[in-house]
């Protein structure tokens, strides 16, 4: 083996692929699709505020008052959703006057009117009535809004002190704080989920992108017969350790990319433009060692599927024979997906350890589990140890598959066929 | 005289079927050695054990003087059949990746391309990507992949099949300049003509076995001292089955692109003048001359004979 050989053919797949149209575009669309999938809505949604005039027939007499009392703000912070009541008496005609407000909503002069009839303090039902009911957000907050009236009300006729009893109960906030090495932060417990899934779905859409790029990689070589030229100055093995190490590379600097736009957004001040955090909160963040982490277990995922890979493309004349038996590579890429949510809930299980220390699920759901709180240190070893021992015996298959693989034509093989390849010696 | 390389008594079968069927031969250092046979016979198989990409069964391959070690196959230039490139890589970037996986620097490597790209009159496409080329382009490019680390033997596999005459004189030219620098040339074919006007040497090979091997004079003073031809009518074709059946006649086939000339083998001890009064009753004769024999009528008796 000689290792110039396989750094001239890594450095081919490099450059041609980099080179490529195909990989930039790949490669930004991610950050844009999932940034204007996440990044667009709140920036709309937090920064618009929606104005809606009412008119408020109130049959009771006494929720209209404590209505107009309500404060329209939250925390501090004005709501997104202002409401301009304009309370009426009910009419002596009450159907009349129900057909006057609907046609007011039609015309345009009110958005919406709302009915509080007589037995609403018992029955809890208050009538909304608009030409479009599907304006979740202001809709709930208008919700709110009745409802706190119609409770004071409730407390107010039962004789006691609305603002006692909302001082009273008072709803306790679960501050939740991440502990790492470096202190304790407080941290959105959802963020750190998402941050996790995040991670792991970046490793995985790499993954499986790269891994099919080796597939067609040798597959494009054996149909386009380069492979003959190939193999005269270069051993089979070399070839195919070239050709991975330079793919690898190629996804290793899509990862980087990638990670370096998602440490970047997550920084606090990005973070704190784009969405509206409470005070004292910060989302989690990358630290060099976990990004150390991630970029190996990158490597070693991609040996682990793209070894497979290679032997598949070998063995096959075309993309679609390799790819009934790449969908086999693909389920060990799928079933960290289903122990994913177990994992999230509880990173540092017993489940989640031993799972993640098998090694064909180790790249992507230690990645998940550094995440989410960072493992003990043997564990990670451990987890490296056993992947990288797994990635041995796979390339020793892999690679007499392969060899055998790239200069046969025809036929597709049969598992008998593949078997006695891997045992042809030397 | 070195002698570049060597097979002795190679053996390859794939199940049941002999591919080549303890083949020898030797091919010493500037000559251009003819590998020749119909197809299907073992050329290719052969080529491919020389090449180490398929291992013999049983039997010794010698490059260079000592048993093949893979280095050493890096002084040797390779034409696959079966013509390939990386459709989308430029032709520059192609060639430079040819010469890198054998060994070369990118430094030395881009004058040569260069130059050679000149010679083929594609000097203004070395950017232009591979697939955008057309197919007798292709071929000068790989050609030129084939021979860019100056390899000391060359194995080209039906190299003239699909060129126009244009680039078969490019390829001839390129055979005949190897051979005057003292290198060696394998050309596997299946054209007997173009075998003739090339090969100093030859091995022919029928179903896996090698039934004649030697130098191509000496294989024409051996075995063809009875060749004739036959000039007449129109009507020497349909006069071929009579032609045959004449008891001097060993062979008798129709030349190439020649209507109403007809190619004759006697046995060896048959009387030309003999032959010619029988004829007569049959064919109006024009001509009829002794002459060396083609390549084609030795091969065909010598896969007869072999039979």
């Amino acid at each position: 083996m000689r290792l110039e050989t396989i750094v001239v053919v890594a450095k081919r797949e490099y450059l041609q692929r980099i080179r490529s149209k195909g990989f930039w575009i790949g490669t930004l669309i991610l950050p844009l699709f999932v940034g204007s999938i996440t990044v667009l809505p709140t920036l709309f949604a937090t920064k618009q505020t929606t104005r809606q005039t009412l008119v408020v027939v109130d049959e009771t007499g006494k929720v209209a008052p404590e209505l107009k009392a309500q404060p329209q703000e939250k925390d501090g912070k004005k709501s997104k959703s202002e409401f301009v009541f304009q309370f009426e008496p009910p009419a002596p005609d009450l159907k009349a006057q129900r057909a006057t407000l609907d046609r007011r909503v039609l015309d345009g002069t009110i958005d919406a009117w709302l009915w509080i009839a007589q037995d609403a303090l018992t029955s809890g039902e208050v009538e909304y009535h608009a030409k479009s009911v599907s304006k979740v957000f202001s809709q709930d907050a208008l919700g709110d809004l009745v409802s706190a009236s119609v409770q004071r009300v409730r407390l107010r006729d039962a004789g006691y002190d609305p603002e006692r009893v909302s001082a009273l109960s008072k709803a306790v906030d679960l501050k939740t704080e991440r502990v790492s090495a470096e202190g304790s932060k407080k941290e959105v417990a959802l963020a750190g989920a998402a941050f996790g899934y995040i991670l792991f779905f970046m490793l995985y859409i790499t993954l499986a992108i790269w891994g099919q790029q080796v597939m067609q990689g040798v597959l494009e070589e054996k149909s386009s017969r380069v492979i003959e030229v190939i193999v005269s100055a270069v051993q089979p093995f070399e070839l195919m350790m070239g050709k991975l190490t330079g793919i690898c590379l190629v996804g290793l600097t899509q990862f980087t990319i990638w990670l370096t736009t998602f440490a970047v957004l997550s920084l606090p001040g990005i973070v704190a433009a784009i969405a509206t955090l409470p005070a004292g909160v910060t989302l989690p963040t990358l630290t060099p060692l976990m990004v150390l982490n991630f970029a190996f277990l990158f490597v070693l995922g991609f040996f682990i599927f793209s070894t497979f890979y290679a032997a598949i493309g070998a063995s096959f004349n075309s993309v679609q024979e390799a790819q009934q038996v790449a969908g086999v590579a693909i389920t060990f890429l799928v079933i960290p997906v289903f122990l994913m949510f177990r994992i999230i809930n509880d990173p540092s299980s017993t489940f989640a350890v031993i799972m993640s220390l098998i090694p064909i699920f180790t790249p992507l759901l230690m990645t998940l589990r550094i995440a989410l709180e960072m493992p003990p240190l043997w564990q990670i070893l451990l987890g490296y140890a056993l992947t990288l021992g797994f990635i041995w015996c796979a390339v020793w298959v892999c690679a007499r598959i392969y060899r055998v693989g790239i200069l046969m034509y025809g036929k597709k093989p049969t598992f008998q066929e593949l078997w006695k390849w891997m045992r042809y010696s030397g | 005289m070195t002698i570049n390389l060597e097979l002795r008594d190679v053996r390859k079968s794939y199940g049941g079927l002999v591919a080549v069927d303890d083949v020898s031969l030797a091919v010493p250092e500037g000559t251009i050695f003819g590998l020749l046979g119909p197809n299907g016979s073992g050329k290719t198989s052969t080529i491919r054990m020389i090449m180490d990409i398929t291992a013999p069964d049983s039997g010794e391959i010698l490059l260079f003087g000592r048993p093949r070690r893979r280095e050493d196959l890096r002084r040797v230039g390779y034409l696959p059949e079966e013509r390939g490139l990386y459709p989308k890589m430029t032709v520059m970037d192609q060639l430079v990746f040819l010469g890198e996986i054998r060994g070369l620097k990118r430094r030395e490597l881009l004058p040569e391309i260069t130059r050679w790209l000149e010679r083929v009159q594609l000097g203004g496409r070395g950017a232009s990507k591979v697939e955008e080329l057309s197919k007798g382009n292709q071929q000068k490019i790989q050609l030129i992949g084939t021979v860019l680390h100056k390899p000391d033997l060359l194995i080209l596999d039906e190299p003239f099949s699909g060129l126009d005459p244009l680039n078969q004189e490019l390829f001839r030219e390129l055979l005949l300049e190897y051979r005057q620098q003292g290198k060696s040339v394998i050309l596997s074919t299946h054209g007997m003509e173009l075998a003739e006007r090339l090969c100093d040497s030859i091995c022919l090979i029928s179903q896996g076995r090698a039934i004649l091997t030697g130098e191509l004079r000496a294989i024409k003073r051996r075995l063809g001292g009875n060749s004739y031809r036959l000039v007449g009518d129109k009507d020497v074709e349909a006069a071929l089955d009579r032609l045959r059946a004449l008891p001097e006649v060993e062979q008798a086939i129709i030349q190439n692109g020649h209507v109403g000339v007809a190619k004759l083998l006697l046995r060896p001890d048959a009387d030309g003048a003999d032959v010619l009064r029988r004829i007569v009753d049959f064919v109006r004769v024009h001509e009829f001359r002794s002459e060396e024999p083609e390549l084609e009528q030795i091969f065909l008796k010598a896969v007869r004979d072999a039979a």
